[in-house]
């Protein structure tokens, strides 16, 4: 046990590693950050001034192990355009992505669950494919497209929810949060379901895949052999054990609603990490760019170790498997 | 007709409440505002938000004509000098007098600052002669200094000292943020309540205000919404009062919209096409089989003029701009100093003379070139070239259109310049005719910082002659005819094709009056909410 925990530990160095040198590298290409600070208007000695105080004059590998070095000792350096340090932007969009993206969860869970599960329980009637292919359009629609949907119908002819921003928020320590007040909730429900509806359909189709394959188990053919009710038979004895994969796959998918965020942020000014991001990237602020990519990268790795490590305490083959992680036998 | 007095007198009522009331105005645009330290960036946006908190030594009435701000009086003394009077009994926002001592404290900031270079690296010293006199002294003549001091922005010595900021924050420095990034201290009509460049940046009227206040607006707040549909929704649901920037596409919805109004102002900048003026050969420009041309077509002045007879602005601020641009036929426009009504006309389209032209400078079949074309920036840029393409194409000029993401045009210009044919915004930063000379026309030579912005090389010895007399001249009449001269000879060599002024386009809903000034401020003191 203690080797797999090494082994994935030292996996998800090697990723983060690879993935900050790519990271820096995309970085140092997207353009001049000396001519997107000061405009066209700074004199040559200017220019190479700030060049050499951003110390862009390096040749990169020393570049990258000092950026290593700061990411290292906590320090994420200061945003070239706002002039504040990046850790500090990072910590104050940090809680907008993750309520956005946690609600945006429920959202696609809420959805999706009972709509697997009708459709695995009326496997071949025509209304549950008709709910399941009604899903899929929620994946083909790009986001941006059913986000300004949403703002047309609901702010501009409705005037019911806000159409940007996190509405009032509330300090709680250093977190910020729009969970406790009213504006704040309203301002909640658009990007989350925005965000959500391309999830939907995901969760769905699992949820009726795994359903029915434990639909076909022994024992609930035993528990209808008792004369069990099939409310019974499928939301406590069948759900219980389809949940179980689903729950796994939420995670995972925590990490690409955190990632794919950007869209919403973006459409409904949600003053996230993707927003941030976006600012960023228009703006050649370097600092800001690797820092949000290495974060995100991190929060992955981080997820993924979790799983897998989940998946050994859970299934004693793998822990046997050693160290190429498979099953013993398989 | 009972109806119709009745209504009249609860608008009337409705009128003077809001007059005497509380009046809050929620305004959004497409950028954040970055810093609220004036000396740190001269960027658009920001500057039109920290202008409510700072005044400028010299002002600008609606029009962006200059008038008296914290300086009440300017005059040039001989020697480099000009002499400033300072407005007695002007208050910060702490309530502590403004005085001779902070305004030359802020100039020397200011000047110091490398994204002022352009407007203020001549200044050597800001001299305290007495309580309201401050001489400025230049390291050469600057007969246009006044207009220059409209974007000197003056802050409080006292609180820069006490709160560390004497210096202008330094990019790339370690450490925690400066106070003065989300803190302000100037003598402006609002004082900063809060700013959160992320979200919003929120004002109050200062009462203290030395000047008047036309507007009743108590209490502002600037919200920053990227996206575009998002904005005009916000304004549509009425949870924005205004949009300062309104997409060009949604001007027609906003305005069909009952009770929204918009408002517009050429901004101080306009688009033209540089063409390659010193290189022998032009870069990425062929003969119609593919050969590099041994001369460089652009550099023979009628190729200049035929391309100035083919590309039709009109019709480009017509179709491409949707009528939202103002021509330009001149190398300086309305709100510049030494601008000439008379002198301001297009060339004529006239595809005939430039196919005669470009036959006789020895292209009667044309050629084939690219362009290079900024993508963001400046407004549907990536249509403007597309339209210039097909303009140049009915004269046998065969132009590919080489896209550029900013800051790779960016870099290609400041790096090379390595373009012989591009679009770009032209505005000349002090708002003086002469800039656009000393700037942009003259042959580029960085070291005596003349010619800086002229990206594509444009070069013709007599106009950088009589650009040198106009630097060192000061009587009126004088300029006023080396300014004639100048422009008169620029459109004849084509320096550039000049193209148009991009407007600035507000929405407003019913109720709200804000009168729109060309830098895009504003102005908060002017604003009526009812």
């Amino acid at each position: 046990m203690i080797a797999l925990i090494a082994q994935r530990i030292a996996q998800a160095i090697v990723v983060l590693f690879v993935v900050s040198v790519l990271a820096f590298l995309l970085s140092t290409q997207i353009g001049d950050p000396v001519a997107s600070i000061l405009g066209l208007q700074a004199t040559p000695e200017d220019r190479l001034e700030l060049r050499a105080a951003l110390g862009l004059d390096d040749p990169w590998p020393t570049r990258y192990l000092e950026f290593v070095t700061n990411v290292l000792r906590g320090e994420l350096g200061v945003s070239y355009i706002t002039q504040r340090p990046v850790s500090e932007l990072i910590v104050e969009r940090l809680p907008a992505t993750f309520e956005l993206a946690g609600v945006a969860l429920l959202f696609s869970l809420g959805v999706g669950l009972p709509i697997g599960i009708y459709a695995a329980i009326n496997r071949g009637r025509w209304s549950a494919d008709a709910i399941l292919s009604l899903s899929v359009i929620g994946v083909s629609v790009p986001t941006f497209v059913i986000a300004i949907l949403l703002i047309f119908l609901f702010s501009v002819t409705l005037g019911w929810l806000p159409s940007f921003g996190r509405g009032q928020v509330v300090q709680v320590g250093w977190w910020t949060t729009g969970l406790l007040t009213p504006s704040g909730l309203k301002a909640l429900i658009m990007p989350a379901a925005a965000l959500a509806v391309s999830q939907v359909a995901l969760v769905a189709r699992l949820v009726r895949a795994e359903m029915i394959e434990v639909l076909r188990a022994d024992y609930i053919r035993f528990a209808r052999a008792r004369g069990l009710k099939p409310r019974v038979i499928h939301l406590s004895l069948a759900l219980r054990n389809t949940l179980i994969p689903v729950i796994t796959v939420s995670g995972i998918q925590l990490g690409f609603l955190f990632a794919f965020a950007v869209v919403a942020e973006a459409v409904f000014q949600w003053p996230g990490i993707g927003l941030l991001f976006l600012q960023a990237l228009g703006s050649t602020d370097v600092p800001i760019i690797s820092a949000i990519l290495l974060l995100t990268a991190a929060f992955f790795v981080a997820i993924n170790t979790i799983v897998d490590l989940l998946y050994a305490v859970v299934d004693p083959r793998l822990r046997a498997g050693g160290l190429n992680g498979r099953p013993a036998g398989a | 007709m009972l109806k119709h007095t009745l209504m009249g007198a609860a608008a009337a009522l409705a009128l003077t409440a809001g007059m005497a009331g509380a009046e809050n105005l929620r305004f959004a645009g497409a950028t954040p505002a970055l810093t609220m330290d004036p000396h740190a960036t001269n960027d658009f946006t920001t500057t039109a938000i920290f202008r409510q908190v700072y005044d400028s030594l010299i002002g600008l009435s609606l029009d962006m004509e200059l008038t008296p701000a914290l300086a009440t009086e300017w005059d040039y003394i001989g020697d480099n000098t000009w002499r400033f009077t300072i407005r007695e009994g002007v208050q910060f926002h702490d309530g502590s007098a403004l005085t001779a001592e902070d305004v030359a404290f802020s100039i020397m900031r200011q000047k110091d600052s490398r994204f002022y270079r352009s407007l203020f690296g001549g200044i050597q010293e800001a001299r305290v002669v007495d309580a309201t006199t401050v001489d400025v002294v230049s390291a050469g003549p600057d007969p246009i200094l006044p207009r220059k001091m409209s974007r000197m922005f003056i802050l409080s010595q006292a609180w820069a000292e006490a709160n560390d900021v004497v210096d202008i924050p330094d990019l790339g420095a370690e450490g925690a943020e400066a106070h003065s990034i989300r803190n302000a201290m100037g003598t402006g009509p609002m004082r900063l309540l809060s700013h959160d460049p992320s979200v919003e940046t929120r004002f109050e009227a200062f009462a203290d205000y030395w000047d008047e206040m036309p507007g009743n607006v108590t209490t502002a707040t600037y919200l920053n919404i990227g996206s575009g549909p998002t904005r005009v929704a916000a304004l549509l649901s009425g949870e924005v009062d205004m949009v300062v920037d309104l997409p060009l596409q949604d001007i027609g919805r906003v305005e069909a919209a009952p009770g929204y109004t918009i408002a517009e102002a050429p901004q101080m900048l306009w688009m033209q096409l540089e063409m390659d003026g010193t290189r022998d050969q032009a870069l990425e420009t062929f003969d119609r089989a593919g050969n590099p041309l041994a001369e460089n077509p652009f550099r023979d002045t009628r190729v200049r003029q035929a391309i100035a007879h083919t590309v039709d602005a009109n019709l480009i601020a017509d179709r491409v701009m949707r009528g939202k641009a103002r021509v330009v036929g001149s190398a300086s426009i309305p709100g510049f100093g030494g601008y000439q009504e008379d002198l301001d006309q297009r060339w004529e389209t006239d595809l005939d003379r430039a196919r005669e032209l470009l036959a006789e400078a020895g292209y009667p079949d044309g050629f084939v070139t690219t362009m290079n074309c900024p993508l963001e920036r400046y407004i549907n840029t990536d249509d403007i070239c597309r339209a210039v393409a097909s303009m140049l194409a009915r004269v046998g000029i065969d132009v590919r259109v080489n896209g550029m993401v900013w800051p790779e045009f960016a870099r290609m210009l400041v790096n090379g310049p390595d373009s012989s044919f591009h679009l770009i915004g032209m505005g000349p930063d002090s708002r003086d005719t002469q800039d656009s000379f000393t700037g942009y026309v003259m042959t580029r030579n960085p070291d005596a910082n003349e010619g800086f912005f002229n990206w594509a090389l444009f070069s013709k010895p007599e106009i950088d002659e009589l650009t040198r007399t106009l630097t060192v001249t000061f009587d009126e009449d004088e300029r006023e005819g080396l300014y004639r001269d100048l422009l008169g000879r620029a459109r004849e060599q084509v320096n550039a094709v000049y193209l148009h002024q991009p407007m600035i386009v507000w929405g407003m809903r019913g109720g709200v009056n804000a009168p729109i000034r060309s830098d895009a401020t504003v102005t908060l003191q002017n604003v009526v909410v009812e």
